[in-house]
């Protein structure tokens, strides 16, 4: 019993050390912030590569889930005989909710995972230890743009999958089900507040920080070995997701 | 008063003394626990060629990360180009190590940038000098490692050789005073093996720099020291040229130097008794 108590104590307390360690180095990176916006460059090459070549996976997603939602909602809807709401449904749904959540965890999959294991194998291959004896800060060369690529793109990402999740969900509703097309679009327009579109991007920059920060903190951090970057992508997947729905649900309470 | 307290005590003292880096009883441990230095002594020469010797394990990596300042002893000192590394904040080491190239033992080049921008990287990070220039003085340690041609081409496609010799040209990219060579032969060929302990000798006498080489390869560093050191067991077991070396009494520098696969060095890692390891079930110790 005792030992038990001692291994949880134990485990909070590396918990809350890792805790600290990641804060410490959030902070460090706001703090060299300003001079990384100096050079625009490279965060824009990183926005590429975390935004840009995510997007053949987002879009598939986004299609899918629209097109599921529009499955799902023209069921539900027509046991009432309120299909011509479909579009009003899904568009909220995505806003609030799907769009933000499944392009993190998406995000993290693709981009985090990326990122993390770039950034592993820089210093398994001494690149990282290279920079510093050239004098040069990693953290601002290297960290940096990558975590303001990816938090930059996040947004743009949601918004992207929100719009062809809208497109999937019409083509399944209006084009197979012959819900009328006037209805889905205005409906959607009449009820969609601007505080729905402020939710989604709020929350898909909330995301973006957070996956974004996650990955390079695992990726700089990683044990310099095959395993170690092994280790640190699965964590990037793993932490990434469960802090996007911890994070969801506080900001879902603070907005409604 | 703290005299080391701007980013201009990082540079060089006014009066150089003949030794570019003192290392006064080091005493340094692992996080492990693991002692790695026990009251070391080094003492480099300027200008010369300095090898740090010695087996797997004794901490001749861990010397040049006290020497760059990467790491800090836990006790001693380590004095470098007349400054206590020890008492500089990150800035001043920054600023100290603009003076030092390092080649590591991957060549550790960035993998997402060419040849030219590999050798251009520290220039571009720390100078403001126009296109023009970087592209000439780029061009020019290229060539002085004999790899001008390959410019454009991307770490992924050299050989071993080469990476090592594009590293160099990135070294002495911004002209240092001190090189530093971590294991500089390791897994090359004898032909590459050869330009690269060439190439060691000539930029020392030509850039008039002091380089400090850290290598098992008794052999092929011996052609080109001017001052070997043998480091075992936390401290410096021998020093000298390589004729002294040779004829040094010490078993464990006979050993080293002979290539003696048994000696103070087992052959044998500490392990049960084998008969007993053998009939009996445990594997491990």
């Amino acid at each position: 019993m005792i030992t038990i108590l001692r291994e949880l104590v134990q485990s909070f307390l590396t918990f809350l050390e890792r805790v600290g360690l990641l804060v410490r180095f959030a902070l460090r990176l706001f703090a060299i912030l300003p001079s990384g916006l100096l050079r625009p460059r490279p965060i824009i090459e990183q926005v590429y590569n975390t935004g840009a070549m995510s997007l053949v996976i987002i879009m598939t997603c986004g299609l899918f889930i629209g097109m599921v939602l529009g499955l799902q909602g023209y069921d539900l809807l027509t046991r009432f005989g309120s299909e011509e709401y479909l579009g009003t449904a899904t568009a909220i749904s995505l806003l609030r909710e799907l769009g933000p959540v499944v392009t993190a965890l998406l995000f993290a999959g693709r981009a985090g995972t990326a990122l993390a294991a770039e950034l592993g194998l820089m210093r398994a291959t001494d690149q990282i230890a290279a920079m510093e004896i050239m004098a040069v800060d990693p953290m601002r060369r290297v960290v940096l743009p990558r975590f303001l690529g990816g938090v930059i793109a996040m947004p743009l990402l949601v918004s992207i999958f929100i719009v062809v999740a809208l497109f999937g969900a019409q083509l399944i509703g209006v084009e197979f089900f012959g819900v009328d097309s006037g209805s889905y679009w205005s409906q959607m327009r009449s009820a969609v507040e601007l505080s729905d579109i402020r939710e989604g991007l709020v929350k898909g920059l909330v995301f973006g920080v957070a996956c974004s920060l996650i990955a390079v903190y695992e990726g700089y951090n990683a044990m310099p070995t095959a395993e170690g970057v092994g280790r640190a992508t699965t964590r990037t997947v793993v932490i990434s997701a469960v802090v996007t729905l911890v994070l969801d649900y506080i900001l879902t309470a603070l907005m409604l | 008063m703290n005299n080391q307290s701007g980013p201009a005590a990082a540079s060089a003292p006014a009066v150089q003394s003949p030794s570019i880096a003192v290392l006064r009883d080091v005493h340094f441990d692992v996080d492990s626990g693991k002692t790695v230095f026990s009251g070391l002594d080094i003492e480099i020469r300027r200008g010369a060629v300095t090898a740090i010797m010695g087996p797997s394990g004794t901490g001749k990596t861990t010397l040049l990360k006290l020497i760059t300042g990467q790491i800090f002893a836990d006790r001693g000192q380590v004095v470098v180009d007349g400054l206590d590394v020890a008492k500089l904040n990150r800035k001043q080491i920054f600023a100290l190590r603009r003076r030092m190239g390092m080649l590591f033992q991957n060549g550790a080049l960035l993998t997402d940038l060419d040849v030219f921008e590999n050798v251009a990287f520290p220039l571009r990070e720390h100078t403001r000098l126009p296109e023009r220039l970087i592209r000439t003085i780029v061009l020019t340690k290229l060539h002085a490692v004999g790899l001008r041609g390959a410019a454009g081409l991307y770490p992924q496609q050299l050989s071993g050789g080469m990476g090592r010799r594009v590293a160099l040209a990135r070294a002495i990219v911004m002209d240092p005073e001190i090189l530093i060579y971590d294991e500089p032969f390791a897994g090359l060929d004898p032909i590459s093996m050869g330009v690269v302990l060439r190439l060691i000798r000539s930029l020392n006498d030509a850039l008039g720099i002091t380089s400090i080489v850290v290598t098992h390869d008794v052999r092929e560093i011996s052609q080109i020291a001017d001052l070997s050191f043998i480091l075992s067991e936390g401290k410096v077991v021998a020093s000298g040229t390589t004729a002294e070396l040779r004829d040094h009494p010490s078993p464990i520098v006979h050993q080293f130097v002979d290539g003696l696969a048994d000696g103070p060095v087992p052959f044998h890692y500490p392990a049960l008794e084998y008969h007993e390891q053998l009939l009996g079930g445990t594997v491990f110790a």
